[in-house]
């Protein structure tokens, strides 16, 4: 069983997206959830505290997702944290960047709050494993 | 032979491959596993060891279909993964032992085929689950619209799933819009700017995400159309063409009114059903997309055919997917064998189409610098008519220098002609605009009009694009909420339901004219002259001439009359039209028949660098009236002068008493003649009625070119400007307006 109390950090530009992403985690049992609006947002609050597990979207402005994720997976300390990637499409090119550069998984939007769900069970346990 | 290092790689990878965490390849897994095979690619490329590069290629692409999940047996996959290992071990240990490899691996490779087959197949069947792929845009032929793409579902009664969500969405929707209008006319201004794309993809993209969980399908659908569209021409597949940008435009104006929809469903109301052709609007942005741009740009030949009417859409696309199976076939060719179109035909649309890549030869250069050329060629202009000043003496004497002299000078006023043209642009973007409101004003006021433009090429100076757009605006709305009746009243009166606007440009004496027409209800002239009697403003109805009655709606009294205008549907603010088309040196005229239309005729110079004047001299001072504002130059004689008590000097002058400006007073300056007898009086219109300037003589007619006064002295009431003379000297250009309220303080 996965604890559920672990701190969520969610990167979009889109506020209402935010929202979104934040609600479909409360469904299922997520409360600690804080925000960013982007990829240097998001740096800056990874450095600050510690977070759990990071689901960033794919697009956004100043630094994309995947530019985060490389700095992510470039910082010795933050190099471990699990990266969960929203994108719009599942389009090859970007999934398979992402993919090589280390994401822990990818979800397409829209999705449910039950698949989020699975997606970030599966990837915390490989990791407690 | 050293293979120490693919070795490794290789060993590397089955280790992680036999280790991994989860039966099946998770993401994580995937990723190193992809790493892993560049590399091995990489090494094999450098050893030229190409079966292993080979099996190396296959298996990312296998790799990458389970990642997107593609694939329909994972465990298969897996398997034939491992085997790939395998083999790849087995190779590098055939060459490290013997330097080459006699095994085949044409066995295996069929196999990893047969799995991606399977994936792109089973991709075309899921595409409900995928809602794009890249496979399927990736496929999508030229030419050809690919149905699906195009939302068109049936009408479905929008569903609000989250209220609270939904209010922040169209919120930040609506922001994100106007957003995107800012960036796109910066766009317009630097078509290649990729930030100023990806400053306008990114907001469709977060709408459309955001609509996707809100089950918005509509706007979602409209939302990825816009955003493909836009990240096509991020890639520089297409240009940002001004249909491009026309068509986002319009793309951002649907979904605003989408939003705006949701939002009076939300809030209850039961709104305007939005009358959106979204379904067209979706099929213009594939055509752009895919090339058919039928405005700038280098046109492709079957859409000059189009244009220049020698076949239809319809036999265009028909024929487009004739030749998409003999790729090698030409469209014209096609259409010529088909005997749809004369080689001549073709012929000339080829040579057009070189035409328009012979355009796209041009500079870009800054209007700062522009600017300056052409201030520094009217200054030539200046020094030149100065030397021609100086040498009228001495060139009778000398032969030579009189034909150099004469010759200098033709190259000046060509060099200025020259520089004035390159600040010219075609009207067609005002007119674009123009066009656009019409539109939005017409949805507005539930009324059906089309609008058409005529001379959209000709020319105008580019600072005064700007400043005659207020004015057209002004008159295009009368126009559209006055002028034109609704479509059931055109019905009654036997029109055509759907009313016309027309926009017009021309050249014709050094101005630029532009029309705009309605075939609306035109002006009611018995109602206009009955109130102008009422209000006092005309005496005498009886001599008063169609034309006169017409530009009574110029006043300020009768303009904003309020049931004159809601009558005869005219006449709201042209006070202020009339008044901010005089500012540019304009002029406006009205025709009108009643029953079938209004016209408004504005005439504008071409360029606000050069004013044409009259040199004026008071004392030892040079003054410049605007020509377009004199209506006339008299000396007076003593008994047309009176002196009114309560109304100052006033001169009777065309049968009229007209205020009298002594120029010498106003500015302060010792004059030659004190007595408007002994001086002369010049008359100068204004919309405020016109006055007698007294000045001491008229040196003649100039064009010059209008100097600002600089920072200082730029709000000096009465004077417009400075100009530099023929005889080297500054004079100030009169502004009439600023003078006449000089004079009553």
């Amino acid at each position: 069983m996965v604890e559920k109390n672990i701190k969520i950090l969610v990167v979009d530009d889109f506020a209402t997206m935010r929202k979104v992403v934040r609600n479909l985690l409360k469904q299922v049992g997520y409360e600690d959830i804080v925000e960013a609006e982007d990829g240097v947002m998001a740096l800056r609050a990874l450095k600050s505290q510690k977070i759990d597990f990071v689901i960033s979207d794919w697009n956004m402005p100043n630094m994309s997702g995947l530019e985060l994720l490389k700095a992510v997976r470039a910082d010795a300390d933050l190099a471990k944290t699990p990266f969960l990637m929203v994108t719009a499409e599942a389009l090859q090119d970007n999934v398979v960047a992402a993919v090589k550069a280390g994401v822990s998984d990818y979800i397409v939007k829209p999705f449910t709050a039950e698949v989020l769900n699975e997606k970030i069970m599966k990837i915390t346990e490989s990791i407690n494993k | 032979m050293k293979d120490n290092d693919l070795t490794g790689l290789l060993d590397g990878m089955a280790q992680e491959f036999l280790f991994r965490d989860s039966k099946d390849l998770d993401i994580p897994t995937a990723g190193k596993l992809l790493n892993h095979l560049e590399k091995i690619i990489e090494e094999a490329q450098k050893k030229k060891i190409s079966p292993i590069k080979n099996c190396a290629g296959s298996l990312i692409n296998v790799l990458e279909k389970i990642i997107l999940n593609a694939v329909k047996d994972k465990e298969k996959a897996a398997k034939l993964f491992e085997s790939g290992i395998y083999l790849m071990q087995e190779i590098a240990d055939s060459y490290k032992n013997t330097g080459k490899y006699k095994g085949n691996i044409k066995k295996f490779l069929e196999k990893t085929d047969a799995v991606i087959g399977d994936a792109i197949s089973e991709n075309a069947v899921s595409e409900s689950n995928v809602p794009e792929n890249n496979a399927a845009t990736k496929t999508g032929a030229p030419g050809e619209i690919p149905e699906k793409k195009i939302s068109s579902k049936a009408e479905e009664p929008i569903q609000i799933q989250d209220e609270s969500l939904t209010r922040d969405f169209i919120a930040e929707g609506l922001e994100y819009i106007e957003e995107i209008e800012v960036n796109i006319l910066n766009l317009e201004n630097e078509p290649e700017n990729k930030d100023f794309i990806n400053a306008i993809f990114r907001p469709f993209h977060s709408i459309k995400g955001v609509a996707s969980f809100l089950n918005l399908e509509k706007i979602r659908g409209l939302a990825h159309n816009l955003e493909s569209l836009l990240d096509k021409a991020r890639n520089g597949e297409i240009a940002v063409t001004p249909s491009l940008i026309d068509v986002v435009l319009d793309g951002a104006d649907a979904l605003k009114a989408l939003i705006g929809q949701l939002r009076d469903i939300l809030e209850g109301k039961k709104g305007e059903s939005v009358d959106l052709d979204i379904p067209s609007l979706e099929l213009r942005i594939h055509k752009i997309e895919q090339g058919f741009d039928t405005e700038l740009g280098a046109k492709k030949i079957g859409q000059i055919l189009v244009d220049d009417g020698f076949i239809s859409e319809g036999t265009l696309e028909q024929t487009l997917k004739l030749t998409e199976l003999s790729p090698d076939k030409k469209l014209g060719q096609s259409l010529i064998e088909e005997g749809i179109v004369k080689p001549k035909q073709v012929a000339q649309a080829l040579r057009k189409q070189v035409d328009q890549v012979n355009d796209l030869t041009t500079v870009r250069v800054d209007t700062i610098k522009l600017d300056d050329l052409i201030d520094m060629v009217g200054e030539l202009v200046i020094t030149q008519s100065m030397i021609q000043q100086d040498l009228k003496n001495q060139l009778n004497a000398d032969k030579g220098l009189t034909r150099n002299i004469a010759q200098f000078f033709r190259i000046t006023s060509s060099l200025q002609r020259v520089s004035t043209s390159m600040r010219m642009i075609p009207i067609k973007q005002t007119f674009q605009r123009m066009s656009r409101l019409v539109r939005d004003l017409a949805k507005n006021a539930g009324k059906n009009i089309s609008v058409e433009l005529v001379g959209e090429d000709t020319e105008i100076d580019r600072n005064m694009v700007d400043e005659i757009y207020n004015p057209l605006v002004h008159m295009v709305r009368n126009s559209v909420d006055h002028g034109l009746e609704t479509s059931e009243e055109r019905a009654k009166s036997g029109k055509p339901e759907k009313g016309m606007i027309t926009l017009k440009a021309y050249h014709r004496g050094g101005n630029i004219v532009i029309e705009i027409a309605d075939d609306g209800r035109g002006l009611d002239k018995e109602k206009i002259l009955n109130k102008a009697i009422k209000s006092g403003t005309v005496q005498n109805p009886e001599t008063i001439t169609d034309l006169e009655i017409y530009k009574l709606i110029f006043l300020p009294g009768l303009s904003t009359a309020e049931k004159v205008t809601d009558v005869s549907g005219r006449g709201v603010g042209m006070d202020v039209v009339k008044r901010a088309v005089e500012k540019l040196r304009g002029k406006i005229e009205i025709e009108s028949n009643l029953g079938c239309g209004t016209t408004f005729i504005t005439r504008f110079p071409l360029t606000l660098a050069i004013i044409d004047g009259m040199i004026v001299k008071v004392g030892t001072e040079s003054y410049i009236l605007p020509t377009i504002s004199i209506r006339q130059a008299l000396r007076p004689v003593r008994e047309n002068y009176n002196n009114v008590v309560g109304r100052g000097e006033m001169i009777n002058a065309m049968g009229q008493l007209m205020p009298l400006i002594k120029l010498y007073e106003l500015f302060n300056i010792e004059p030659e003649y004190k007595d408007p007898w002994d001086a002369i009086v010049v008359v100068v219109d204004s919309e405020s009625g016109s006055r007698c300037l007294m000045v001491d003589k008229i040196i003649g007619k100039a064009e010059v070119v209008v100097k600002s006064l600089g920072e200082g002295l730029k709000n000096v009431k009465g004077i417009a400007g400075g100009a530099i003379l023929g005889n080297g000297r500054i004079g100030l250009i009169i502004d009439t307006e600023g003078l006449f309220d000089l004079s009553e303080e």
